[in-house]
């Protein structure tokens, strides 16, 4: 799997750039026009360099999610606290941040999926709260790609062999524009295992930053996962149908701790695994 | 008289064959039997000759942990597996008498249920399914498989199950698992005793 990545930031690049500013110390008015180049070429290259991170907040628009006992909504809370990853990540300035919804829309979950793919993204994230028909259920969960027996088949008659491999080529080899609006069917199954490694960090500070109870990393075949060509998760943060959780979902302090651990187990992942 | 045997045999043969042929056509469509159609006096429902009864497993929430517990009730059998398969998601739609919390909205209604020749049940729900559905991925997987582990484990003829919704295939009940394909039973969520 090596190249999956992708380049990283080249700070050796943005010092050859920086550096002449000795040579021309004479010269105010040449420095301000040497400063303003730099400016003018660094501000681009830096951030045409910068890979991105996709943020999915669930639901949107007409579609409501799940439903608190306090009228508290689903779509709601994930966007919040999607919008506080956002800024975690965006103050580090090394990452770039693309949200698949910023307002309460319901993009699908296939554009959701291509979004990502479209913007060579680096990881995928996919924020919930979860609903339940039980009252007593609580506690929070990272979900990753799942594999049944029915996807099995027809990856078997998509790809008869190791497709990982040829989609890995394929994703840092190719010239990006070649693989531009492109959502692959099960993309993500050349991802599972670093999905996986991905769901287990964030977990770790879920667990440690919010006190609900442990659910645990889980396999499930969600939609909004299949065709993001990049490690992927879905977090679930807490029972928005537990009035005690709920409670705590719309709690301005609580969605801080929730973005917190999904941010640090984002960063640890990318230090364990992001970096060439 | 014994010369025209052989042809007599032949005829009776083909008599035969073209009879079978007849009979096995009659029963490869898809559907067996469905609600809407006008049922066969054999099989009638209503016809109190013979008042048949199947021992229907039906799978509920256990509160605490959301694994499956089984409730097992008496309900009217036919004999055919598609209807008798309708009567026991209907009674899996009525909801648990016990503790035990219903994974599917009361509200929902059962269309139909039909069976393909290599053991894939079609499960046909009205759009209450989905509407009247709490969503989130918990729920959503505790339908899903309430329904797919029901219909498997009562019969054996089922293998996997399809849930479709007003007769059409749904990508998610409420945003969450993928809904258009067969699901294979999970009878791991069943719990231990
Ligand atoms: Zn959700």
């Amino acid at each position: 799997m090596r190249n999956v990545f992708g380049r990283g930031f080249d700070s050796r690049r943005l010092h050859q750039i920086m550096m002449p500013h000795v040579r021309y110390r004479g010269s105010w008015a040449a420095a301000l026009l040497l400063a303003a180049v730099c400016l003018a070429a660094v501000l681009p290259a830096a951030a045409g360099d910068q890979r991105t991170i996709v943020l999915d907040p669930g639901h949107g628009g007409l579609d409501v999610g799940a439903k608190g006992k306090f009228g508290s909504l689903e779509k709601d809370i994930d966007l919040a606290i999607s919008k506080k990853v956002k800024a975690l990540i965006e103050q580090s300035q090394a990452y770039r941040v693309v949200l698949t919804r910023d307002k309460d829309v319901n993009p699908s979950l296939e554009n959701r999926a291509a979004i990502a793919n479209n913007n060579d993204a680096l990881v995928f994230l996919s924020i919930h709260v979860n609903g339940s028909f039980r009252k007593k259920a609580q506690g929070s969960e990272t979900f990753f790609m799942s594999l049944n027996a029915t996807d099995e088949e027809s990856r078997r008659l998509a790809y008869q062999e190791n497709r990982e491999q040829a989609l890995d080529k394929s994703i840092a080899g190719a010239d990006k524009d070649d693989i531009k609006m492109i959502l692959w069917d099960m993309a993500q199954s050349a991802y599972i295992k670093q999905s996986s490694q991905l769901a287990e960090l964030i977990q770790a500070q879920l667990n440690s930053l919010l006190g609900t109870a442990n659910r645990g990393i889980k396999q499930a075949d969600f939609v909004v996962l299949r065709g993001v060509a990049c490690p992927a998760v879905l977090v679930e943060a807490a029972f928005i149908s537990n009035p005690e959780e709920e409670q705590k979902l719309v709690d301005e302090a609580f969605q801080d701790n929730v973005a917190q651990a999904v941010y640090t187990g984002l960063m640890r992942f990318l230090a364990a695994y992001g970096k060439n | 008289m014994k010369k025209p045997r052989p042809i007599l045999f032949a005829l009776l043969l083909a008599v035969l064959a073209v009879l079978v042929f007849w009979f096995i056509r009659g029963f490869a469509p898809e559907r067996i039997a469905g609600p809407g159609e006008a049922p066969s006096p054999a099989a009638s429902p209503e016809a109190p000759v013979s008042k048949e009864t199947m021992k229907a497993t039906l799978f509920f929430l256990r509160d605490d942990d959301g694994m499956f517990i089984a409730e097992t009730r008496d309900v009217p059998s036919t004999g055919s597996v598609t209807a008798d398969a309708e009567a026991v998601l209907a009674e899996l739609i009525k909801g648990p008498t016990g503790g035990l919390v219903s994974a599917l909205p009361p509200e929902t209604k059962l269309r139909q249920v039909f069976l393909t020749k290599d053991g894939i049940a079609y499960a046909d729900f009205t759009k209450d399914l989905t509407a009247a559905h709490p969503s989130g991925s918990d729920a959503e997987t505790a339908t899903v498989y309430a329904i797919v582990d029901t219909l498997a484990f009562n019969f054996k003829a089922i293998k996997k199950v399809f849930i479709l919704v007003d007769g059409e295939e749904r990508e998610t009940l409420n945003g969450h698992l993928t809904l258009n394909r067969a699901f294979l039973p999970d009878f791991t969520l069943i719990a231990k005793s």
